[in-house]
């Protein structure tokens, strides 16, 4: 029932942490969620997709791992850093 | 483009658990102790302490910090028995206190004259258990008119709980409610979980209670 206080707050962080080119270069966002984190996983990709769809972000893309325990956290960012590809 | 991997590693709480904790320095450094009251709606959260601010609110300098999802009626429903501080906080939809919210209403609370606060969280035994307010233990509250197995369904909000209270006792003539069962029940999820039996209707039960929140009340006053 909290997916979205979380989704946001996840939001927020990915904000803090996109570095130079800012949320809109976010590609990806890594989270982790414990299987006791009382959190529910279909529930938050929904939340997090909605988040993440919205300005300032760009369409970025959530990645929800499971793992054992009460962890939730934000692992990873994947952001365009704007240079061309080689 | 080219994807470049930022290692962020963050706690999605870790804001919110660093405001719980000036919360909680804010009230060890006042000498104030403070009860996070859990429990789905209408298990007798606001009955519970309109009776114990009737009876001990002005003794133990009691405040209370109520939170709904909309409306102001249990905050007026507690000032009409107390003339201590009564702070509503209204969610507008969110489940749940945070810790923000608890600070924020910390500035209408004057801590120096408060000795015991109560935080009264949104009706809800799901989302408060992953937010940490700064209080210094939960309390979670059933009542004799909901299931004996409230406590395996929902585990975490009891495994977090240190207290709980059995609320609505007067009614258990009328029910097929089990008291024996539901201790066995949260003994399951958290075994060191310690019960109060209360009527806050008929007065059942309240001394212990009231012993309990004496205690409280004196051990962190005689540290602070």
């Amino acid at each position: 029932m909290h997916e979205m206080s979380v989704a946001l707050e996840i939001g927020r962080i990915a904000q803090e942490q996109a570095g130079p080119r800012g949320p809109a270069s976010v590609a990806t966002v890594a989270v982790e969620v414990g299987d006791d984190a009382g959190v529910e996983i279909s529930s938050l990709a929904f939340c997090l997709e909605a988040v993440l769809a919205a300005p300032p972000f760009a369409g970025a893309k959530a990645v929800i791992t499971r793992l054992p325990g009460d962890v939730l956290r934000v692992a990873y960012l994947e952001v365009d850093d704007g240079r061309p590809d080689h | 483009m080219a994807v470049r991997t930022i290692d962020v590693r963050e706690r999605v709480m870790a804001r919110n658990d660093a405001l719980a904790a000036e919360v909680r320095r804010r009230l060890r450094e006042a000498g104030v102790v403070a009860f996070n009251l859990v429990s789905s709606p209408g298990s007798g959260k606001t009955t519970l302490l309109e009776r114990t601010l009737a009876d001990v609110g002005e003794e133990l300098r009691i405040a209370v910090v109520t939170g709904d999802v909309q409306t102001q009626n249990d905050a007026e429903r507690l000032a009409r028995h107390t003339d201590r501080l009564v702070q509503a906080v209204v969610t507008n939809g969110a489940c749940h206190l945070d810790a923000r919210q608890v600070l924020a209403a910390l500035d209408a609370v004057e801590l120096e004259r408060t000795w015991l606060l109560f935080i009264e969280n949104v009706g809800n035994l799901v989302c408060p258990a992953s937010w940490d307010l700064g209080e210094d233990a939960k309390i979670v509250l059933f009542s004799v008119t909901e299931g004996e197995d409230k406590p395996v369904k929902y585990p975490k909000v009891f495994q977090q709980a240190r207290y709980a209270v059995l609320s609505k006792l007067d009614l258990l003539p009328h029910v097929p409610f089990r008291v024996e069962r539901a201790i066995a029940y949260a003994r399951q999820v958290n075994p060191t979980l310690e019960f109060f039996f209360t009527s806050a209707l008929e007065a059942e039960g309240l001394e212990e209670w009231y012993h309990f929140l004496r205690a409280q009340v004196r051990r962190r006053r005689t540290a602070a």
